[in-house]
């Protein structure tokens, strides 16, 4: 049976899609790569906007997501974090 | 009457008191950073292992304090006629003695056994038994020293057993590096069994059970090493 994610995995998932292109990329790319609803990705932006994890800023008419570099910070730690768990099992 | 605290190092004493400290940062730093994944996750296996390491941080901490023998200090004014004598005597402090080390051992009881909750499925009847069995071999070490060792050791040999499991599932370095420390030290509680023969049991079983907690250390640096390269690449 597939596990289903934690909202630290999603929140994970979604920092790690923006980072993987560059730091910036298109909502509805996030949405796919992230694999999420639309409602689900709507809240979890607003969340990762509230924490200054991503910003949402404007290129040529576009509409991109930028990770902030307390967003990286924060991948860092949860990847940390998740290496840690599995090597001890926790 | 002056009152003053006194140590007295024996030999071989600064040495294991160093291996001790060092084996009290390592539990302290661990444990540390599983209560900050704990306040990122809210898992509650964090806190255990939290819980864990820091009671038997604080094991070695009350070990430390005992390994030294502790004195106090007094002196003495006493007037015969004209004259005025100034004596000092030293009284070894027992109580403290045996305090420290009841509690060295029942703190690392204790957080080997939560450690070893963390991995298994018990029941809460099965939790008061262990407690139980725990505080009476705790309480008969004083007259069978062993007793603690042994103890330790069944417990140690579960959690290897677990983490030999854990390897074979994760197959990666950090997870053999993390089997190897934890056999490190389940062989030191072999040879502290038999100090009471030869001293050098002693003084290997310290040595490999620091060696142990350094591994146990690297084995963390290089989880901390691997969480930052794999979001790099």
């Amino acid at each position: 049976m597939v596990r289903k994610r934690e909202r630290s995995d999603i929140i994970l998932d979604m920092l790690v899609s923006i980072q993987d292109k560059g730091g910036k990329i298109k909502p509805t790319h996030l949405m796919y790569k992230a694999n999420l609803a639309h409602q689900q990705m709507k809240s979890y932006l607003e969340d990762l906007i509230d924490k200054d994890f991503v910003r949402e800023i404007k290129d040529k008419g576009y509409k991109y997501i930028i990770i902030t570099d307390h967003g990286l910070k924060f991948v860092e730690k949860i990847s940390q974090m998740k290496e840690f768990e599995r090597t001890f099992g926790l | 009457m002056m009152f003053e605290l006194m140590y007295d190092p024996k030999w071989f004493y600064g040495k294991d008191v160093l291996t001790d400290i060092v084996s009290l940062f390592i539990l302290f730093f661990i444990g540390y950073f599983s209560l900050r994944s704990y306040n990122l996750k809210k898992n509650k296996n964090y806190l255990i292992f939290t819980a864990s390491f820091w009671l038997m941080a604080l094991s070695f901490f009350f070990k430390i304090i005992t390994n030294f023998t502790l004195y106090h200090k007094t002196t003495h004014i006493k007037q015969i006629g004209m004259v005025t004598f100034t004596y000092t005597i030293f009284h070894h402090s027992e109580l403290l003695f045996y305090f420290g080390f009841l509690l060295h051992r029942l703190l690392m009881l204790v957080g080997l056994y939560s450690l070893y909750c963390v991995y298994s499925r018990t029941k809460l009847n099965d939790y008061l038994l262990v407690i139980y069995l725990i505080i009476v071999s705790t309480l008969f070490t004083s007259s069978v020293y062993y007793l603690f060792h042994i103890t330790s050791l069944t417990i140690l040999i579960l959690i290897t057993y677990n983490y030999l499991d854990l390897h074979l599932k994760n197959n990666s370095k950090t997870s053999l590096l993390l089997f190897n420390s934890f056999i490190l030290i389940t062989i030191s509680q072999i040879l502290f069994i038999f100090v009471k023969l030869n001293s050098w049991f002693y003084i290997i079983a310290e040595i490999l059970q620091t060696i142990g907690f350094v591994l146990l250390l690297v084995t963390f640096i290089k989880v901390l090493k691997n969480g930052k390269k794999k979001r790099k690449k």
